[in-house]
Formats: structure tokens, C-alpha cells, sequence
């Protein structure tokens, strides 16, 4: 359990056009591309289906609760590399994970990889039990274990599995 | 207590017998938190009593306080406006006019530190101090140590019923460290949690807010406008001490209010925190102040130099404030101090409206009407 906050702290390239598309395009789909075999495009119903998890945060010191599905087990369907194919020059590529109002953050496969940690890094749609709000949701990445919040990414919409060039 | 604050927390872990369901306190203070809202941390040395909020409240009101007996704390912080008093500057009971507003004390209990420009005040119960006994502004215009005050007080009958319901243990009850403890302790309660966006936030009422609101609530919430990353959190106001919430350094920060070709690009004395730590670099660095309630505690900015929350929108848009003429010209934009986050946007006037309604989603009318926080005097 550790403090989220609202505060998001990484550098983010600013772009006015960006302004006229928050809040009036409201992506209910999450978009699973890049370097995977089987890009995908979910929705929330598709969520729903596969297996749950939740974690749970303190926000300003009070408890709350985060349901969604691990990122390994979204990334695993889209036949990205994970556990043993998890290697060599695999490691050597990283998620790219964009919102709605343009922030971007990155995660490198094996920190949410099973056979390399147990961090319960999940793509999130409900809080205690309820739809993220709008300027959360539909989708965030919840990195519990992140000690500031900054890569828990709101409004998210896409992830892109890019592959270093050799 | 103007323009300083003190958010004197230190966590009290056996007082701090806070009934989770309820959040009713061990002698009955209750704050009526909704779910889900965070409580306050409340000092070791000073739990809160209803009894000292009681006698907080008699003095928070009561003229008294003020050496020509014209003004009491609740002149500048009023409830009807949140808790701050209209005024672009306050104005002392000697006439005075002071450096900068009186801030508003709505949540205040959540304060990581108090003052516009002091990084050092966090505690109420120093703050408390200040508009007694300050000499630069004079605002109640008490002198230290405060026998008169405490002289003045024991002659009211009510007071002493009062301060020895307050402290029972103290044979002499009546003195200047229980009138900081009792104020502090009053100014705790002052807490903002019925706003329409409390209601949808932690109550899940998803019709408390409007469409437009909830649209409002996005762009704040986007990177281009990047509102949350200084007035984050519950309370809109960057860090805050909460009961079981980390620790939390205080945010001061230039906004391309001002840039002046002088020396110092802030007109004095209102320098920012430059003004204690004398680091050039904090120039124009002043408070995040709280959100909530914004709409009814005009006008803006830390001089009350911008008058409506039109034209606050259009001093972030331009990514600083541009003076043409006068002694306060200069473009505030290129501000040597500015912060990163203050970058500038574009707003189309639909979007600027329903950023609007998301703020007027912040008023707590509940708060402003409150008879726990209202006038006991008035009822003699």
C-alpha cells in the first residue's frame, strides 16, 4: 500500500491540439499493438471476462481499492514475449502505454512479467467496485508498488510493445 | 488570522481514537466526513475537544481579541465568503492594509504549511500568534505577551465557564496558549466536505455533477491544462497532512504573475518565500492554495490582483501574466522563476465554461451555512 496522489511529476511533451480532444472523444477501447503477435482491441465488456485482480492503495491516507486485469495477462493474449520467451533480445523492448490527453509512460516486459516479479501492475476500469471516473477512465494502469504515481497513466487508450532495433 | 497559516500536525496516535464508521472522535467531535474522505491529523499536544472547539468558536468571533475591540479573527475570514473576507488585501483593525489576502481557512486542518510565503509556519497554534501580536501588519493589534487579552477575557462571565469546560486540569484556565489551542482547534473543524463534487467524488452520486462539470473535471485532470499537478488531491491544494497519509513537503510556486525589470521580478514586499529564505530563486514563489470554495472567494492570486476566475483561466492560458504599463509592467511569462508547469493552453469557450462549472462544483454551501461554524454570539 503506499500514497498515490494526483501529482504527476514526469516531463510531458505539451500540445495545444491535444486540448480539443480531451473530453469529447471518450476511447472506450483499449488499444494492444506494437510488437505482439495478436494486436487487440478490448473493451470494457472484454475486461470483464478475463481473469480479475485488484489492488488496493492509500490516496491522502484513505483506502481504496482498484479492480482490473494484470498487465502480463493483457500482454500474454496479445502474444507478446513473456515467461520463458521472456529473454535475450526480448529484453531489450519495453510497453509504451499513451492516454487519451497525451501523456505517455513506458514500463519495461519483465516488470510486470510473472517468472521476473510478482508486482500486480493491472490495467484498471473500477474503483471500489465502480467505473473509474472520466478524467480516470475508462482505463488506468495501477503500479502499486511504484512509489510515486506518476506511471499510473489515466485516460488510457493505447499500448505498443516496441522491440529495441538490433 | 490573515495571510499566515499554521498546519501544525504531528500525529497523535492514542488521541487520534478516530471511530471509523462515523469518524466520530473519543468525546464526541464528529467531523461528518463522507466516506471515503480523508480525516486530519490532529496534534499530540493539542487534541481536539468539543469543548475547545466551542471556546474556539466564542473566540474566533469575538472582538475582544482586537486591541480597539473592532475586529475578531471572523473579520477577515468570513463564512460566508470560505473564510476570507473579499478584500484584495485585508485590512488590519488599525486600519492597515496588508501585503496580501486573507486566505481562506476551509480545510486548514489538512494544511501542510500555513502562510502564503512562509515555509517554516505549519503549525495553527504558532499561527494563532501572529494576527494577535504582529507589529508588520498590525491586525488585531494585542500586545505580547497578552495579560491584557487574558485580563479583558476573564471579565466576560461566559469565559469562564468556557475555558474551564475547555482545559478542566488548569485551576487558571484563562491564558494566551489556551486561546491559540482553543482557536487552532476550532480552525480544525472548518472542514469542506459537501461540496456537489464531494458528492460525486466519495458519495458516487453521479448526478451531482453536470455534464459540462464532468467535462470541466477531465481538463483539469488533462496534461495540457495540467490544473492537478499543482491543486492535486482531495483537498485541490498540492500536499496536505492526512490522518495515515505520508508525510508531505510543503509546494510554493512562481506563476508568471509578474516580471519586473527590477531586481526582484516580484513587487515587494510580496517576494514569495524569498522573502524568509532569501534564495533568489524563490522569488514569486508562494503558496498553493486550496480550491475548494473557489468561486465564492474572489478575488484571486496571493494580492487579490486578479478579480474573476475568467480572467485567473486567462493568466494560465498565457502561460504568465502580461503587464503593459505602470510600475508592475513586464511580461510574466519569462519569469527567470516560473515553473515548468505553468506552460500555457488553449481553451475553446465551451471547454473554459466547463472547466467553470467543474470549479463551482467545489462550493460547499453546507459549509457556508453552517451553524457549528457560525456566530455564537449572535444568538446572546
Amino acid at each position: 500500500m503506499k500514497t498515490l496522489t494526483f501529482a504527476v511529476l514526469a516531463a510531458v511533451t505539451f500540445s495545444v491540439g491535444l486540448v480539443a480532444q480531451t473530453a469529447q472523444t471518450a476511447a472506450d477501447t483499449l488499444i494492444v499493438g506494437g510488437a505482439v503477435k495478436t494486436p487487440l482491441t478490448l473493451t470494457a465488456a472484454d475486461l470483464a471476462k478475463m481473469p480479475r485482480t485488484t489492488v488496493s492503495v492509500t490516496e491522502d491516507g484513505t483506502d481504496v481499492h482498484y479492480g482490473g486485469v494484470l498487465l502480463a495477462d493483457i500482454l500474454k493474449r496479445a502474444g507478446a514475449p513473456n515467461g520463458a520467451a521472456l529473454r535475450g533480445k526480448a529484453l531489450a523492448s519495453y510497453l509504451l502505454c499513451e492516454a487519451k490527453d497525451g501523456y505517455r509512460v513506458v514500463f519495461a516486459l519483465a516488470e510486470f512479467d510473472p517468472d521476473f516479479t510478482d508486482n500486480p501492475i493491472i490495467v484498471a476500469d473500477t474503483r471500489d467496485g465502480k467505473p473509474l471516473f472520466d478524467y480516470q477512465g475508462p482505463f488506468r494502469i495501477m503500479a502499486p508498488r511504484d512509489k510515486k504515481a506518476a506511471r499510473g497513466i489515466r485516460m488510457l487508450t493505447k499500448l505498443t510493445v516496441v522491440q529495441l532495433p538490433d | 488570522m490573515s495571510r499566515s497559516g499554521a498546519f501544525g500536525v504531528a500525529v497523535s496516535a492514542l488521541l487520534l481514537a478516530t471511530v471509523v464508521a462515523g469518524r466520530a472522535r473519543a468525546d464526541g467531535w464528529d467531523f461528518q466526513l463522507p466516506h471515503g474522505f480523508p480525516s486530519p491529523r490532529i496534534p499530540a499536544d493539542n487534541p481536539l475537544t468539543s469543548a475547545k472547539v466551542e471556546l474556539g468558536r466564542y473566540l474566533f468571533y469575538d472582538t475582544r481579541l482586537s486591541a480597539n475591540e473592532t475586529q475578531a479573527c471572523a473579520t477577515c475570514h468570513q463564512q460566508a465568503r470560505a473564510f476570507t473576507d473579499g478584500r484584495a488585501r485585508a485590512v488590519g483593525s488599525t486600519g492597515q492594509v496588508h501585503p496580501r489576502g486573507s486566505m481562506s481557512l476551509v480545510n486548514v486542518a489538512f494544511a501542510s504549511a500555513l502562510a502564503w510565503a512562509n515555509p517554516n509556519l505549519h503549525r495553527l497554534e504558532d499561527q494563532a500568534l501572529i494576527p494577535m501580536f504582529g507589529v508588520d501588519p498590525i491586525e488585531l493589534g494585542m500586545t505580547a505577551p497578552g495579560d491584557a487579552l487574558t485580563a479583558r477575557l476573564e471579565a466576560v462571565p461566559i469565559y469562564a465557564r468556557l475555558f474551564a469546560d475547555a482545559f478542566p486540569a488548569d485551576p487558571t484556565p484563562v491564558t494566551v496558549e489556551h486561546v491559540r489551542q482553543s482557536l487552532a482547534s476550532f480552525e480544525r473543524t472548518i472542514i469542506s466536505a459537501r461540496s456537489p463534487y464531494d458528492r460525486y467524488h466519495f458519495e458516487r452520486e453521479d448526478d451531482a455533477i453536470s455534464a459540462d462539470a464532468k467535462r470541466g473535471e477531465v481538463l483539469f485532470f488533462s496534461q495540457p491544462l495540467s490544473c492537478f499537478r499543482c491543486h492535486s488531491g482531495f483537498n485541490f491544494s498540492g500536499a496536505v497532512e492526512t490522518e495515515g497519509g505520508d508525510p508531505r513537503s510543503p509546494e510554493f510556486h512562481n506563476t508568471g504573475l509578474y516580471n519586473l525589470s527590477t531586481a526582484l521580478s516580484y513587487p515587494p514586499p510580496n517576494t514569495g518565500t524569498y522573502e524568509v529564505t532569501h534564495d533568489p530563486s524563490d522569488v514569486g514563489k508562494f503558496k498553493v492554495p486550496t480550491l475548494r470554495n473557489i468561486a465564492v472567494t474572489a478575488p484571486y492570486m496571493h494580492d487579490g490582483s486578479i478579480e474573476t476566475l475568467d480572467a485567473v483561466l486567462d493568466h494560465y492560458a498565457a502561460g504568465g501574466r502580461t503587464i503593459s504599463s505602470g510600475p508592475y509592467a513586464g511580461v510574466g511569462h519569462d519569469n527567470p522563476n516560473k515553473s515548468p508547469i505553468v506552460h500555457g493552453f488553449v481553451l475553446t469557450p465551451s471547454q473554459r465554461a466547463d472547466l467553470i462549472a467543474f470549479l463551482e462544483t467545489l462550493t460547499d454551501r453546507a459549509l457556508l451555512t453552517d451553524e457549528r461554524l457560525s456566530n455564537p454570539w449572535k444568538k446572546k
